[in-house]
């Protein structure tokens, strides 16, 4: 067979068919959106991480910086977009700075996709790639197995369907970046309400043409923690004491100076 | 949407490489949501999230799942929420029977028995639940049963149930039976005296477990209703959480 | 290993699939490949204006079923034989040559490709070609042909309604009016019609919107 071994994998879904335990990874069970507009284009995430049921960030970072004019939101496991996203944005660095141009998204789409085809789905990233290059604003998504979209609205993660809902009622040709950025905000804020995987902030990323990139981070946080009822400050002294030693961690000698028997040379 | 509900767990996580898949009807499932219930001295309080969930998807935002089922006792039976609704209806109905042939009110102690025959006799197709009962006892006192899903049941001052049952029993225990605390009057040498929480308390502490498992369980959230049962009957508090 | 066997002839779970209604047609003057623009995770419709039509020459196009990632990847791969085959050779591929990569491919990679390809183009010595590879990397010179999910119910039309040297009009006519009956059928087919029509004078992109298909079928 040629290509990458995966009899481990295989060793492992076979172990775990015989009751073993298989270790939970972090999921960004997300929503994130992306949208074209006159002149740039915008990515939008939520902030929520979830390992099963239970929530295990409240205030992650989706948004990932490849170059500095182009970024990518991840769905999926949260550490194959990490992981995917530093590896292209090492080998865009290298492959800019040896064209000597300014990195394309196609590109890093095509650097991802060759990527994460050779891993057939086992890297379970889920990528909205976004920026402007020279040959202006573009819009990409990458799915596990390495297929790609393009398109001028886009959203993937399991708060897509939700995310996509508004996309799909309220998207329309020549948007401004106010209103794409509104979008893309309703969007994210759609799958924080409806989908349980998406939850707690909106982060955001616009790229204009001929400008830096702008990230905001928290751009909307609709979900601040309630005030507690009662105060759970423990007074002094709850915490029982089982036994107490002092130890001492030099040993003092006193020795007597013997001045009148020293014999000093001068 | 109901193809996919029908397979097994098994069926759904399976890939190439694993088992065959098996296509069987599958009558449970997970509606996610916690219920919580403390006992006073005079009092019980017997509080439930009121969000309803599949997989990812909230079914309802406010559907309450904790009951006044007659005789002030009030229930809740949390886990499949089709199994929970049958149960307490059940429930309710007996107690209504038992007016009928006795003329007289059910004590607690017996509505407890009564729910454990009924959870029993389901012993090889059980309602998928987790139940609590709140109420009154013979002497006033406050009191809480929880059943596992067959039946098997215990007297408490105080449980969780649910989804989140594991992020708030810890919490309960340290907060309503004082444990891993000592009496700071002590200095530390003595265990914490176990006293009586007033209402006031009971009520601001299940407001603060419930909010703190919104925070962490992507299944709890929406609104909380809490149930109060004193002499007086049952009295319902209702107040929003995070919805996110 | 250890006695494991596996089965990977099978789509992986999750993964974005064609299902699809895709053919190509030989005519007077030239060929012309159509396709649908579903993409399907599940019952989720993960893009409703997918490309299929996918170049790998000026004039070599080819039709994607199946994977979309198994079929994006092995044309990108033939594309790339391809540049390299007009760089080295200074001329043009003949469409057979393209579809001989393309099975090549798709036969030495049959247990891990789920890939149902279509693959015509135009070359002044034969004026058009079909070249059909269904799942296994056989290899299908034809008239016409017609792949994914949805071909199954245009099976019957296809047969009865196509002729040889068709005029152009006509020949779009008959992909438009197969296609439209084909994701009428076929639940995972849909959105828009996408024709690509090759000739002498190059690539030619054409589309056709729900409203305007969907009248010449019922």
């Amino acid at each position: 067979m040629p290509g990458l071994s995966f009899e481990n994998y295989q060793r492992n879904q076979h172990l775990a068919t015989s009751g073993f335990a298989v270790p939970k990874t972090t999921s960004t069970g997300t929503t994130i959106v992306g949208c074209k507009f006159d002149g740039g284009v915008v990515i939008a995430a939520d902030t929520r991480a979830t390992a099963g049921d239970i929530v295990a960030d409240k205030n992650c970072e989706k948004l990932h910086c490849i170059s500095s004019n182009i970024w990518c939101a991840g769905a999926g496991t949260a550490a194959d977009t990490e992981m995917v996203t530093q590896i292209i944005s090492s080998n865009i660095e290298l492959h800019s700075l040896s064209t000597g141009r300014q990195p394309r998204v196609v590109t890093c789409l095509t650097m991802l996709k060759q990527h994460l085809f050779k891993y057939q789905g086992h890297i379970g990233a889920y990528l909205i790639v976004a920026g402007v290059d020279p040959t202006g604003p573009q819009l990409m998504s990458i799915h596990a197995h390495g297929s790609t979209d393009i398109g001028y609205y886009l959203s993937l993660g399991s708060g897509s369907m939700a995310a996509m809902a508004v996309l799909e009622s309220k998207w329309k040709r020549e948007m401004n970046k106010e209103e794409a950025m509104a979008l893309c905000t309703e969007a994210i804020e759609s799958g924080i309400w409806n989908d349980l995987g998406s939850g707690s902030n909106v982060d955001m990323c616009v790229m204009e043409v001929g400008k830096d990139s702008v990230l905001h981070r928290n751009y909307r946080t609709p979900n601040v923690r309630a005030q507690k009822e009662r105060s759970y400050k423990f007074a002094r002294g709850t915490t029982g004491i089982l036994g107490q030693t002092v130890r001492n961690l030099v040993d003092v000698v006193e020795v007597p100076i013997a001045n009148e028997e020293m014999e000093v040379d001068s | 949407m109901s193809l996919q509900e029908a397979l097994p767990d098994s069926a759904l996580h399976s890939t190439a490489s694993s088992v065959p898949i098996e296509h069987r009807f599958n009558p449970y499932s997970d509606n996610g949501g916690t219920i919580l219930g403390i006992a006073g001295k005079d009092f019980a309080v017997l509080a439930g999230d009121t969000r309803n969930t599949t997989g990812y998807s909230i079914n309802s935002r406010y559907e309450p799942k904790v009951f006044h089922v007659g005789d002030n006792v009030v229930v809740s039976a949390n886990g499949f929420a089709a199994d929970g609704n049958v149960l307490v209806k059940r429930l309710g109905q007996q107690i209504q029977w038992y007016h009928y042939n006795h003329n007289k009110e059910l004590k607690l102690s017996s509505c407890a028995r009564l729910v454990q025959h009924m959870l029993y006799g389901k012993r090889f197709f059980p309602y998928y639940v987790h139940t609590i009962l709140a109420g009154l006892d013979e002497d006033g006192k406050g009191a809480i049963y929880s059943f596992d899903p067959v039946g098997s049941y215990e007297r408490e001052q105080c449980r969780a149930g649910g989804a989140a049952a594991s992020l708030i029993m810890p919490f309960l225990d340290n907060q309503v039976n004082f444990k891993n605390q000592m009496d700071p009057a002590t200095n530390g040498t003595e265990p914490h005296p176990i006293t009586y929480l007033s209402l006031e308390e009971v009520l601001q502490l299940v407001k603060d477990a419930f909010s703190s498992a919104t925070e962490r369980h992507i299944q709890v959230g929406d609104g909380l209703e809490i149930l109060i049962v004193t002499k007086d009957g049952v009295r319902t508090e209702y107040s929003p959480l995070k919805r996110d | 290993m250890n006695g494991i066997s596996v089965d990977v002839n099978h789509l992986k779970k999750g993964e974005v699939n064609l299902g699809t209604s895709i053919m190509a047609c030989k005519f007077d003057g030239g060929v012309i490949l159509g396709a649908d623009s579903r993409t399907t995770t599940g019952s989720f419709i993960a893009n409703r204006v997918t490309d299929k039509l996918t170049q790998v020459h000026e004039k070599i196009w080819c039709c994607r079923s199946g994977s979309a990632a198994d079929t994006q990847a092995v044309a990108d791969i033939v594309h790339y034989h391809l540049q390299a085959y007009s760089a080295q050779n200074d001329r043009d591929p003949s469409a057979k040559v393209a579809a001989s990569l393309f099975q090549e491919l798709c036969y030495s990679n049959k247990d891990s490709l789920s890939a149902g390809i279509i693959v015509a183009g135009f070359d002044e010595m034969t004026g058009g070609e079909v070249y059909s590879i269904p799942l296994g990397g056989s290899l299908h010179k034809q008239e016409y042909a017609i792949a994914g999910s949805g071909s199954t119910y245009i099976y019957g039309f296809c047969n009865t309604h196509f002729k040889s040297n068709m005029s152009e009009d006509e020949v779009i006519q008959f992909v438009k009016t197969a296609l439209a009956e084909a994701i009428k059928w076929d639940g995972s087919s849909g959105g828009v019609i996408r024709m690509v029509v090759l000739t002498k004078e190059g690539p030619r992109r054409l589309i056709f919107y729900p409203d305007e298909y969907e009248k010449i079928c019922n």
